[in-house]
């Protein structure tokens, strides 16, 4: 049953349970900025913004199977901002008409002392890489276009290298669960990027 | 009869401003023959000509347009023929005619074609009359059957044309980057300093699954490398670098690692 739209459920006090719907995609270096252009006409009209951004991604590993996993992110290139920190949730195992790939997702802003607290509590930094991109909006839709940087040696972010020659191509939008309109109208927004990006839902439990 | 007089009206405002921006598209494309033709590209003339022939079209939409009455029932009749400039015709013509005289009436009036086209129209006319209907309709349908062939070759060529181009030169995204850039963000496939990159794919798939157990400090702890001794390094401070654009592909080992090397602080 689908629930009802945001604006008309009861405020019960606690947190909604927010679902993160998401469909990934590349782009080629050298078809970026067609790309760009593209998206600057169909988003919305604001100053085009960039990131850089260093995210790492932390285990905590216990009896069971599979560690818990939280992201932790932060920015290179702005100061003041808060760290980011990131939960997500396995992807449901949805029927084959939602559009989107759909998890789980909590995120909390935190004081810049997250990582000595992510040890403290037992997580283990698992991997990290820098993420340097574009983001775009258009309405609640949140478009991100960024490229992927190795760090060499852990702990510097100064020396790293891209992962591939592609950018990737993430188009995802934070809501409450239940809303199965938000995967048709991200799908309708994919179907203008074709074909020079092929937004689609990827499983990465495939990938493994 | 007063409506048709209005109807007339509005039928001629019309026909002047049609006539003007024709003109108008004359005038810019004779500047541009005249004054730029040593840039001229043949896209840029066949632009001019589709303009042109876009305004006539709407002419004689204009002229055929039910609200149009019969002008060929109205006639023009001149009133006054005087040899003097005429300052009024010289305004609305932007000079080009000054006078409104026996000389010009003729020529601007003239509703006859000219004798050589009247000629040709006349043996058309005749031609035309001596086929007889069936033969008539035999040879416009076949004329029909023609036209669209060629029209839907046209459209096919172009169509494959176009297809085949955007498949060849326009490869805007690689489907094996996607994967690798999804691995990557998902899980850290390819990404983490601890896991030796691309080139050591073939020594990864010899050796088993629980190699030597570095059990970093306080800081990092480490899972289990199954490279070469030399790679079991906390560092890898360029030794092992992946060309650029060859994501590594990582042994799906590192579950049973994680378990024989778990070491959680507070297990008892």
């Amino acid at each position: 049953m689908e629930a009802p739209p945001v604006t008309m459920m009861p405020v019960t006090g606690g947190t909604i349970n927010m679902m993160e719907y998401l469909l990934q995609g590349s782009v080629l270096d050298q078809s970026l900025e067609s790309l760009l252009h593209r998206l600057r006409g169909l988003c919305d009209n604001m100053e085009p913004e960039t990131f850089l951004d260093h995210e790492m991604v932390f285990l905590l590993k216990g009896q069971q199977a599979s560690p818990f996993v939280l992201r932790a992110r932060r920015s290179m290139d702005k100061t003041g901002m808060p760290w980011h920190l990131r939960y997500l949730g396995q992807p449901e195992i949805g029927d084959k008409n939602r559009h989107a790939l759909v998890r789980n997702c909590v995120d909390i802003a935190t004081s810049d002392n997250l990582t000595d607290f992510l040890v403290e509590m037992g997580f283990r930094m698992d991997h990290e890489f820098v993420a340097k991109g574009h983001v775009f909006r258009k309405g609640i839709m949140k478009i991100v276009v960024y490229k992927i940087f190795r760090i060499l040696m852990p702990g510097n972010t100064e020396s790293i290298e891209p992962l591939s020659l592609s950018y990737l191509v993430e188009l995802n939008v934070v809501a409450p669960a239940g809303q199965d309109v938000v995967s048709d109208d991200m799908r309708n927004f994919a179907e203008q990027l074709k074909p020079l990006v092929h937004l689609e839902k990827i499983d990465p439990k495939r990938l493994m | 009869m007063q409506r048709e007089e209005k109807q007339l009206e509005l039928t001629l405002e019309a026909l002047i401003s049609q006539v003007a921006d024709l003109k108008n598209s004359l005038v810019s494309f004779i500047y541009k023959l005249e004054n730029e033709y040593d840039r001229l590209t043949w896209p840029s003339v066949l632009d001019s000509f589709a303009l042109l022939s876009g305004q006539l079209n709407t002419l004689n939409k204009v002229l055929k347009h039910e609200k149009t009455p019969l002008l060929r029932n109205q006639v023009i009749i001149p009133l006054v023929l005087s040899p003097d400039r005429d300052e009024e015709i010289m305004r609305q013509t932007e000079g080009r005619v000054p006078v409104f005289s026996h000389e010009v009436v003729p020529d601007h009036l003239r509703t006859k074609p000219d004798p050589e086209v009247e000629e040709q129209e006349k043996q058309l006319i005749t031609d035309a009359a001596r086929i007889s209907p069936d033969a008539a309709q035999k040879q416009i349908q076949s004329l029909n059957k023609m036209c669209s062939n060629l029209l839907e070759k046209i459209s096919k060529e172009e169509r494959e044309s176009e297809s085949g181009g955007l498949r060849q030169n326009k490869q805007t995204f690689n489907p094996a980057d996607t994967n690798a850039l999804v691995a990557a963000v998902a899980f850290g496939k390819g990404l983490s300093n601890r896991r030796p990159p691309g080139s050591g794919a073939s020594v990864q798939s010899g050796q088993p699954g629980a190699g030597a157990i570095i059990a970093g400090a306080s800081g990092i702890q480490q899972v289990p490398m199954t490279g070469a001794p030399a790679q079991q390094q906390p560092m890898l401070a360029g030794v092992q670098m992946t060309p650029a654009g060859q994501p590594g592909k990582m042994p799906s080992g590192i579950k049973t690692n994680i378990k024989s090397a778990s070491m959680h602080p507070y297990q008892r």
